[in-house]
């Protein structure tokens, strides 16, 4: 009876873990999950040997889809490397057709809507120097900060800051 | 020997010390301006001098973040106006870059959400440089001290862009508010999201 108990109650953990898991990580299609800035910052600050290319962008930002090729470009070189691109779109999670879109014509991987509506909170933990205009791109190495650019970025850039 | 280097480390310290106050405050110094206003009109701090503080806001027309602002940007005029602290908005966009935010799409745009304050053209982007501008929109509370305009506040204008009802603090409200009551600006530099102020290279 007891161990009937055990069991039943690590079967509702799993339960619990799971359904927690899928509400931390709301999949709003199947490329794209929608996070709030701590699990995101899980994701890039580590302390394994992958360097994380972080670009924020919005789907309502003309520089920031206008340089979409060039990550395209770049994520075509960096395959079996140890280089990982992640996009963040700072869109609203209440209207993300547009950027449904923009994933789907460029093919995008690893595209995370950040779930935040107060950018003060966030924005000096990613670089106390930003002041939050985008398009901006982060390169992490080691889970530090090794270079961020606020601004349009090119493929060639992008290269040489993850060499 | 002893002294000789402790007196030299502590007026090493004072020179790193007195150089930054210096820094800072240049930083903060406002260098007034002369900009065409959407009616035609040239505009400058010094056509206020009745101003003790002015909410200054770089906007434009294009910027979907901006858009969410101008009925908020006509309110705070309208409560701080009339106690003496004005509203401008001013458009610094390179217009090589946003056809939207030529001077004649300005005019259209005030004329259309019936701007209640003036809606300055930075043709040459000076001023944003001057106020450090990043992006659009970005706020600033300047206020008059020994006849200088000295920023009080710079940053979002609120806590929530995109759904204006759930706003829990009014970052320009507050300060301004504080400000009024000779009180310090308690939060006087807060970060949002917004389209970059892309200066043109020379």
């Amino acid at each position: 009876m007891r161990r009937f108990f055990i069991y039943l109650f690590m079967h509702i953990k799993l339960v619990i873990i799971l359904v927690f898991f899928f509400i931390a990580h709301k999949p709003i299609a199947q490329n794209i999950q929608v996070l709030k800035f701590d699990a995101l910052k899980q994701c890039i600050y580590n302390n394994s040997d992958t360097v994380y290319v972080v670009n924020f962008f919005a789907s309502w930002c003309k520089p920031c889809i206008k340089e979409i090729p060039e990550f395209v470009n770049f994520a075509k070189g960096i395959k079996n490397s140890k280089i990982k691109l992640v996009f963040v779109s700072l869109d609203s999670k209440n209207d993300p057709e547009k950027l449904l879109k923009i994933i789907q014509q460029y093919s995008l991987q690893n595209v995370y809507l950040l779930d935040e509506t107060n950018a003060n909170n966030w924005i000096n933990k990613i670089d106390k120097h930003w002041s939050g205009a985008i398009p901006a791109t982060l390169i992490i190495k080691k889970g530090k900060n090794k270079k961020f650019i606020v601004d349009a970025i090119s493929c060639e850039t992008l290269f040489k800051f993850t060499k | 020997m002893k002294t000789i280097k402790s007196l030299s480390i502590l007026w090493i310290t004072l020179l790193i010390i007195s150089t930054n106050s210096f820094a800072q405050k240049n930083n903060k110094d406002i260098v007034d301006f002369k900009l065409k206003n959407v009616d035609g009109n040239f505009v400058s701090l010094s056509d206020y001098p009745d101003a003790k503080g002015f909410i200054i806001v770089f906007t434009c027309n294009h910027c979907p973040f901006a858009k969410l602002y101008p009925p908020r940007l006509i309110d705070l005029n309208n409560k701080f106006k009339p106690l003496g602290v004005p509203l401008i908005a001013i458009s610094s966009t390179d217009t090589m870059m946003y056809e939207e935010d030529t001077y004649p799409n300005l005019v259209i745009k005030a004329n259309e959400e019936h701007f209640n304050f003036p809606y300055l053209f930075d043709e040459m982007q000076v001023v944003a440089k001057n106020f450090k501008a990043q992006k659009t929109p970005h706020a600033y509370v300047i206020w008059k001290e020994n006849n200088q305009w000295v920023v009080k506040y710079n940053g979002a204008i609120d806590d929530n862009g995109m759904e204006p009802e759930k706003v829990t603090e009014s970052y320009v409200s507050n300060a301004v508010y504080e400000l009024l009551a000779n009180q310090l600006v308690k939060t006087s530099e807060t970060k949002s999201i917004g389209c970059q102020i892309a200066f043109r290279r020379k």
